[in-house]
């Protein structure tokens, strides 16, 4: 059958590509557009390296054909990286020494990101079980769960920064 | 990748038609965790492939005093809602994050053992599945729905559309054995539901993941807990009817031995939870 043109949200911006049917998201990320944060890791669903969010939710864009998420919000590491250094998140992962080959660091990111963005404070558990589609096969995941709360301080002290420049602005 | 054509339709009245016009050669894919590991991995090799991710199946919403679940809700749906705890429980030991807002409820149907964990509790709970096709729709209980390892009562031009849940106002117990704690396939699944009358138990469900080609009820189990007050005895013999009766299998998880003797001990475990006087329930 022909190619479609698929088009949609790729962290902001609209992107179109053209795809023979069923083309994963992953692909269509890595080999078509370049986005390569976003692993390829065992195509199963099994590993989480390859977790984007859509509209916001973690999802694996291995199992997930381009056309189901068609005029919907695709966000990855990419999207979330600022211009210059890091999102806090990538920072706190980098200082609690969280990553080690890095393979599955994208996919934890987005991950804390999605558990963040619903939960500013999470406990150990909630970070845990937030994670368990995610395997890591070098840190033993404890400088992960380390790195996961202190982002969320980070985010937090960014949030009362911002609030207190606010206030000062408004005086 | 082998497939020629991907169907997303946008309604129920369209996927319907689709099914009807492509025949049995049409895969039909709802949150893709199943098929599309095997399509990734060339073990599933469809020309044709229909996704029902954009049908407008995956409804979820309490009516009277039934759950009605559309077979596209996700597991996070179903994590989501507070009718039916049991449910809650068992999507919250499904799989991981990503998987729970990618698959379905009608999905979990298909999923071929140690997979398939909310189907058993869905089978505890009585469920009814509809099936709906060109020609009309049919009711089914869940438990005359599954017939054998990956087969169902669904005929060729016929989809999944609806499961219903009788919302139980008696206490559930559900217990999931995995070989870690979370995002594992199942060792052994427990399902169960007991109704009392006068201090003494008036009807069973307990049901099985793990332990057979498809969850199963452990129906000599269930018999033999009514008319009883739950005491160790009763539970004692409905474990070791479970354990025998079921038939367990050995895969990378577990061995057929193992599962067997779990099967009993987590069923006792459950029904120790359904006790009267045991912590937060019974009666």
């Amino acid at each position: 059958m022909a190619s479609r043109i698929v088009t949609f949200d790729l962290g902001g911006r609209e992107v179109e590509v053209m795809v023979r049917p069923m083309t994963t998201l992953q692909s269509v990320l890595r080999n078509q557009l370049g986005f390569t944060a976003t692993k390829d890791g065992c195509r199963q669903g099994g590993c989480g390296s390859c977790t984007v969010l859509v509209n916001g939710q973690p999802m694996l864009s291995c199992l997930l054909p381009v056309e189901d998420v068609a005029g919907q919000r695709v966000t990855t590491l990419e999207s979330i990286t600022p211009a210059e250094g890091l999102h806090p998140i990538q920072q706190a992962f980098l200082d609690a020494h969280a990553s080690q080959c890095g393979y599955c660091t994208p996919g934890m990111v987005m991950v804390s990101k999605a558990l963040l963005d619903h939960d500013p404070a999470p406990t150990d558990d909630a970070i845990r079980h937030a994670l368990t589609g995610n395997i890591c096969r070098c840190t033993g995941y404890r400088p992960i769960v380390t790195a996961v709360h202190s982002a969320a301080e980070a985010v937090h002290d960014a949030a009362d920064a911002m609030r207190g420049s606010a206030g000062e602005r408004a005086r | 990748m082998t497939v020629r054509t991907y169907l997303l339709p946008r309604s129920r009245p369209e996927a319907l038609g689709l099914l009807d016009e492509h025949g049995p050669e049409l895969l039909v894919m709802a949150g893709g965790t199943v098929a599309m590991p095997l399509i990734n991995e060339g073990i599933s090799l469809p020309e044709a492939v229909m996704g029902l991710r954009l049908a407008g199946l995956g409804g979820l919403e309490r009516a009277g005093d039934e759950l009605r679940i559309g077979a596209t809700a996700t597991l996070t749906q179903l994590l989501d809602q507070d009718a039916v705890p049991m449910l809650r429980e068992a999507a919250r030991n499904t799989a991981s994050w990503s998987i729970r807002n990618m698959g379905t409820v009608g999905g979990n149907l298909f999923t071929p053992p140690p997979g398939g964990d909310v189907a058993v509790a869905l089978l505890a709970l009585d469920a009814r599945v509809t099936l709906a096709s060109t020609r009309g729709e049919r009711v089914l209980p869940l438990a005359d729905f599954l017939t054998g390892f990956m087969s169902t009562e669904l005929a060729a031009d016929e989809l999944l559309v609806e499961i219903s849940v009788p919302i139980p106002g008696e206490p559930t117990a559900y217990l999931k054995l995995g070989r870690k704690h979370a995002s594992t396939p199942s060792v052994v699944t427990v399902a169960a539901r007991l109704e009392w009358r006068g201090g003494r138990v008036t009807d069973a469900r307990i049901a099985l993941g793990a332990v057979g080609p498809h969850p199963i009820r452990a129906r000599e189990a269930e018999q033999l807990l009514v008319g009883t007050r739950l005491d160790a005895d009763a539970i004692a013999a409905a474990a070791v009817a479970a354990a025998q009766g079921c038939e367990p299998f050995t895969d990378g998880i577990a061995t057929d031995w193992y599962r067997r003797r779990m099967a009993g001990l987590f069923v006792g475990r459950a029904l120790e939870q359904l006790t009267p006087g045991a912590a937060g329930e019974g009666r």
